[in-house]
């Protein structure tokens, strides 16, 4: 490869892109203003929002107690404790006559002197307020007159701590007929909350503070006496309770409870506080254990938290958003203004065409990350601080260390180079920008997805979720910015994070030049697409062996059909007796295997292929593959289970679902026979019929066996579901493949398949026989749980699959059957 | 107009293997297969065979879809051929195709310019690409300005220029490095007679610097004014090939645009006989019988 022309097309699109006036605005401009215009735009928003004030009315308020509650169409200013702004948006009607409403209030001063006093005048309402206050009023106390029915009705239904009774179906009928009622004409009013105040409230509480009084002032000798007393302290303190009515599927009527609750708490607390007094005990009483709250974290970790949220996101969604647009002008807008084939006819190969574009996206998307990071960041601490100079609340965000934002900058590399080389590949795709365009939505919904992911406080940096893609970086910078993780463990974690985002982006890359390197993705004109014609196509240019994309939809089939299974085997196995689980269990596996797997596999090779046999490899093997394949299967099967216990802290561990089919292997429940059949007779025959037959030859029919095997391999371990099975499956399906392809034929696989899950029932049945002293021991030790194998079993294991695999890896590739077959 | 090359700067000869030199393009039965929806499999090029020299305009005339641009784009290596072969001055196309793009100049209708570059910055990127030195590359961008009359447009943006400029551009850019194999698929579709004029007198100039020329077209004129041989080709197919005098001799028809016509009827005519033979074919194409090609008074 020739550096020099990858700079040179470098440099070119850089400047052309420079030139292009919608990049930059995209990249530098809109970042530059749309921060502080949101800041802006906050700000005013604040200024102009105010909210409408929530009705709250109070019935029977001539019986409140002192302290004073009301001021006026308020609640009284000093019961809104942490928020004051509070008072303005509750407005309270009371059933107090009009003119009286200024005697409530000096009824409430003579009673309680250390209230402050009320002095402001409210102006006079309008004669229109007065009727609206009047018709509010008149609903609540229809309101109150269908509460009190239901009172009678169900007691349970009102009063806390009643025990429920059983109502007849017919009071049950009435009880929801009234409810139902209520709950209309309580939408009607425009009510948000109603509180009834029960009759001579005040003086039940009253007469609670005289007893206290008296019990104060009488000896304690006499407290015996008390006792005899004819106004007994329970029947004192057993009064009746207000009633609070709210709707809370109602997000205005929520607001407005949550603020009555407030008021209402403190007004309690502050009586509560008076008897207290009156009783002569100390205030703290009611608080025995209350703590004191020692805060440890200063601004600076506050802020590391917003910012910890913040990066990683921003990061990602600008590393995509930058990466796309430039991706779409340098490959389908080359396209689409007929310079490609001119780019194509220089000297420059393709590998550094795509190259020097992929440098240039990639430029582009880091920029774009960056400036965005840092326009937020500022805007971020401006507005902060302006927030915190008003509120008098500690918010100011400051900046994270320099070290943190070194590992910003070096994990952007990874994610902005994935995302540029991924954009590149669909880019070349896309026949036109507009196309390009329709691409970038699926990308972002899943770049989304992870991000809100990782966002998640309860998901940590994991050795599983390292080695993912965008996950591990993004996942790495949040415990950098936030500091709290230990930073040995963390440097220990980039390894695999950066390691595998660089293959990430390679890989992505390498797929990108591919793209570029064929005529078909270069050259795709617009077909006109119509279903039936299309139908027509497969139906009629069928080939012996089935295509790519039809290999493609298979797996994708088999995919769907497996989740929506998911839910019809739900059932059985939920319905099913604890004794009879295990045999549904096993019986479902096997329907799933046939019915989900082989089905669709056999119907899409039969429908879409001219040649079964070829297709399905139904050809006889020559004798030694069928040996090699058993030679493979002896020798891998105790790595493989030596590997997968290895690793076993790597994966997240087993849902509850998996350990229950692994259960069902060691108990001696099931017959034998059953057990075979389910976990080893009908994967070997229906997956690998999916897998090594129509997907596997499907793939190979570009020609490309290797690759072929590999993602055969990778489709296979992804039907696992479960992240350590499918790392299983993934290796067991590259060996199986290799077997596929060399011996061009199925059943060597088949053999396979079946010996492997064969020896895991037939060992997890004779474990417990093992325990015995024998000759085995020298290669197995076995202890009540577990089975371990010798390191010299595993070596003797390890060398016979290498040289096997190097025999296998080494036998001329047959060249393919020309002859097609007759179908069927 | 003749575009000389600048002192000491003769890439022609020194670009060529010796053995090769007298047969610049070679293309044994090349053949072309596309699949599409419709179709299914086609053949966009039929064992097409024909050799150019130095110093010769090779015609490829044919109507639209016969098979012109997927020639010319497999000689340009932007296309892989299905099999069959293609030789440009000693180089395969499908085996060494950067040393074959080195070698050749390729302009057509789908070789645009950049929007963004100026002419002088477009035509000096790609002589870059070529790997020329910077001071020979100045000298040589000099003379093709001044000889293709270009001076005025150095500093214009692709996106302001005229369809003409911009074809100028394009010749300069297919001949900046001095290549000794010149490829035009139609570069006159689409001008205006002043401009198409000029274009046809530049590949006469270079013709007369002995480069080896393949031009394809659907235009007769152009056919009979420029090309010492052609070579008509229509459904993939090579119909005739030689001199234009060789053919007029061979078929018996003086007028070339009625030559054409009678080898293309026959074509269809042989083709319908075929199809009608094995019925249970499918349409393959039928409904093209009605081709429509360009015909300049």
């Amino acid at each position: 490869m020739n550096w020099r022309n990858v700079w040179l097309i470098f440099r070119r699109e850089v400047l052309d892109q420079l030139r292009d006036r919608r990049t930059l605005f995209m990249v530098a401009v809109l970042p530059l203003l749309l921060y502080p215009a949101l800041g802006i735009g906050m700000m005013q928003l604040t200024v102009l929002f105010s909210e409408q004030p929530r009705t709250v009315v109070i019935l029977g308020a001539a019986d409140l107690p002192p302290p004073q509650l009301l001021d006026g169409h308020r609640f009284a200013q000093a019961w809104f404790e942490t928020n004051t702004e509070s008072q303005n948006k509750l407005e309270v009607i009371t059933d107090l006559p009009a003119e009286n409403a200024d005697k409530e209030n000096s009824k409430a001063l003579s009673a309680d002197a250390e209230q402050p006093t009320n002095t402001t005048k409210k102006p006079a309402a309008s004669s229109a307020d007065l009727a609206r206050r009047q018709r509010i009023l008149n609903q609540a106390k229809e309101l109150q007159v269908l509460i009190e029915q239901l009172k009678l009705l169900n007691p349970a239904a009102v009063e806390r701590g009643r025990p429920a009774t059983l109502l007849s179906p017919e009071r049950e009928t009435t009880q929801a007929q009234l409810r139902k009622t209520m709950s209309e004409l309580f939408k009607q009013s425009g009510i948000q909350v109603l509180i009834i105040i029960p009759p001579d409230f005040d003086q039940s509480i009253e007469a609670v503070k005289q007893q206290l009084a008296s019990q104060r002032s009488q000896p304690r000798e006499n407290s015996a006496k008390d006792a005899t007393a004819p106004q007994t302290p329970a029947s004192n303190f057993d009064y009746p309770r207000p009633l609070i009515i709210r709707n809370r599927a109602d997000d205005k009527s929520v607001i407005a409870y949550t603020r009555v609750v407030e008021v209402m708490e403190s007004w309690e607390r502050q009586i509560l506080r008076d008897q207290l007094k009156a009783g002569g005990l100390p205030e703290q009483l009611p608080t025995p254990i209350r703590a004191h709250v020692v805060e440890l974290a200063d601004s600076q970790q506050v802020a590391n938290n917003v910012w910890s949220k913040l990066y990683p996101a921003m990061l990602i969604i600008m590393a995509v958003t930058g990466a796309f647009y430039p991706a779409i002008d340098l490959a389908a807008g080359e396209k689409e203004r007929g310079t490609m084939e001119t780019l194509l006819i220089c000297p420059a190969s393709r590998t550094e065409i795509v190259i020097g574009k992929f440098f240039t996206v990639m430029g582009f998307s880091m920029a774009t990350a960056v400036l965005n990071l840092l326009s937020l960041s500022f805007t971020g601490k401006y507005v902060s601080s302006l927030a915190a100079s008003n509120l008098s609340r500690n918010v100011d965000l400051t900046l994270p260390a320099f070290s943190s934002l070194v590992w910003v900058a070096v994990l952007l590399i990874p994610i902005a180079a994935l995302f540029s080389a991924l954009c590149l590949a669909l880019a070349t795709f896309a026949r036109s920008s507009k196309e390009g365009q329709y691409y970038l939505t699926p990308l972002l919904m899943v770049t989304l997805g992870l991000t809100v992911f990782c966002l998640s406080p309860a998901v940590e940096m994991q050795p599983f979720y390292s080695i993912l893609p965008v996950v591990g970086p993004a996942l790495l910078l949040k415990e950098r910015l936030l500091g709290t993780a230990d930073s040995h463990l963390l440097w220990l974690y980039s390894i695999p994070v950066l390691l595998t985002s660089a293959g990430y982006s390679l890989l992505a890359l390498w797929w990108a030049i591919d793209q570029f390197s064929r005529e078909e993705v270069l050259f795709r004109e617009s077909e006109r697409f119509e279903l039936k014609l299309w139908l027509k196509q497969l139906l009629r240019d069928k080939t012996p062996t089935p295509s790519f994309a039809e290999a493609g939809v298979c797996f994708v089939l088999i995919m769907l059909l497996q989740f929506a299974a998911l839910k019809m085997f739900q059932q059985p196995l939920s319905q099913a007796k604890p004794n009879e689980l295990g045999g549904i269990m096993l019986k479902l596996m096997i329907v799933q295997q046939v019915a989900i797997i082989a089905t669709p596999a056999l119907m899409m090779g039969i429908i879409l292929t001219t040649s079964v046999r070829q297709t399905f490899q139904f050809r006889l093997p020559k004798l030694r593959y069928l040996a090699a394949s058993t030679i493979l299967a002896l020798s891998v099967f105790p790595l493989s289970l030596e590997l997968s216990h290895r690793l076993a802290w790597f994966f997240p561990p087993l849902p509850e679902s998996m350990k229950q089919v692994s259960e069902l292997l060691s108990k001696n429940e099931q017959p034998l026979w059953l057990l075979f059949v389910a976990f080893a007779i009908a994967p070997a025959i229906c997956e690998e019929l999916a897998f090594r037959g129509f997907i596997l030859s499907g793939l190979r029919q570009g020609g490309r066996h290797g690759l072929a095997i590999v993602i055969s391999a990778i489709s296979f371990g992804v039907i696992h579901m479960v992240s350590q099975q499918v790392f299983n499956a993934a290796l067991l399906g590259l060996i199986i493949g290799l077997l596929a392809v060399q011996s061009r034929s199925i059943y060597p696989g088949m053999l396979y398949h079946f010996l492997h899950n064969g020896m895991q029932v037939g060992l997890s049945q004779i474990q417990t026989q093992l325990t015995k002293p024998g000759l085995h021991q020298v290669f197995i030790t076995v202890s009540e749980k577990e089975l371990t194998f010798r390191p010299l079993l595993l070596l003797l294991c390890a060398l016979t699959a290498m040289a096997a695999l190097t025999w296998l890896v080494s036998q001329p590739y047959p060249p393919r059957e020309d002859s097609p077959a007759p179908a069927n | 107009m003749i575009i000389r090359a600048g002192p000491g700067f003769s890439l022609g000869r020194r670009f060529c293997r010796e053995d090769h030199w007298q047969l610049m393009i070679q293309l044994d039965r090349l053949t072309k297969k596309f699949s599409d929806f419709k179709t299914g499999e086609r053949l966009a090029l039929d064992h097409v065979s024909f050799d150019v020299k130095p110093g010769e305009i090779f015609g490829l005339l044919g109507p639209n879809g016969a098979g012109k641009t997927t020639c010319l784009r497999i000689l340009s290596t932007v296309l892989k051929p299905s099999s069959g072969s293609a030789i440009i001055a000693g180089y395969d196309v499908a085996t060494h195709p950067a040393q074959v793009r080195a070698r050749i100049g390729f302009m057509s209708n789908n070789t645009g310019i950049y929007d963004r570059m100026t002419a002088w910055e477009l035509v000096e990127y790609y002589g870059r690409l070529y790997g020329i030195p910077q001071a020979q590359l100045t000298q040589r961008l000099e003379t093709i300005f001044s000889t293709l009359q270009m001076n005025e447009i150095r500093e214009v943006l692709g996106s302001k220029m005229s369809t003409g400029m911009k074809q100028k551009v394009s010749i300069a850019r297919a001949i900046v490095h001095d290549p000794p194999v010149m490829i035009f698929d139609e570069p006159t579709s689409g001008l205006d007679v002043l401009v198409a004029r000029r274009v046809i007198h530049a590949v006469e100039s270079l013709r007369d610097q002995g480069k080896c020329i393949i031009f394809s077209t659907h235009i007769m004129r152009e056919v009979e004014k420029l090309c010492d041989r052609i070579a008509i080709i229509y459904r993939g197919r090579i119909l005739a090939q030689g001199s234009i005098e060789e053919l007029r001799d061979k078929h018996h028809q003086r007028d070339i645009e009625e030559l054409f016509f009678e080898l293309i009827s026959a074509c269809d005519a042989e083709e319908a006989e075929r199809l009608r033979a094995n019925e249970d074919s499918i349409n393959t194409g039928l409904d093209d019988t009605s081709m429509n090609v360009e015909v300049r008074p």
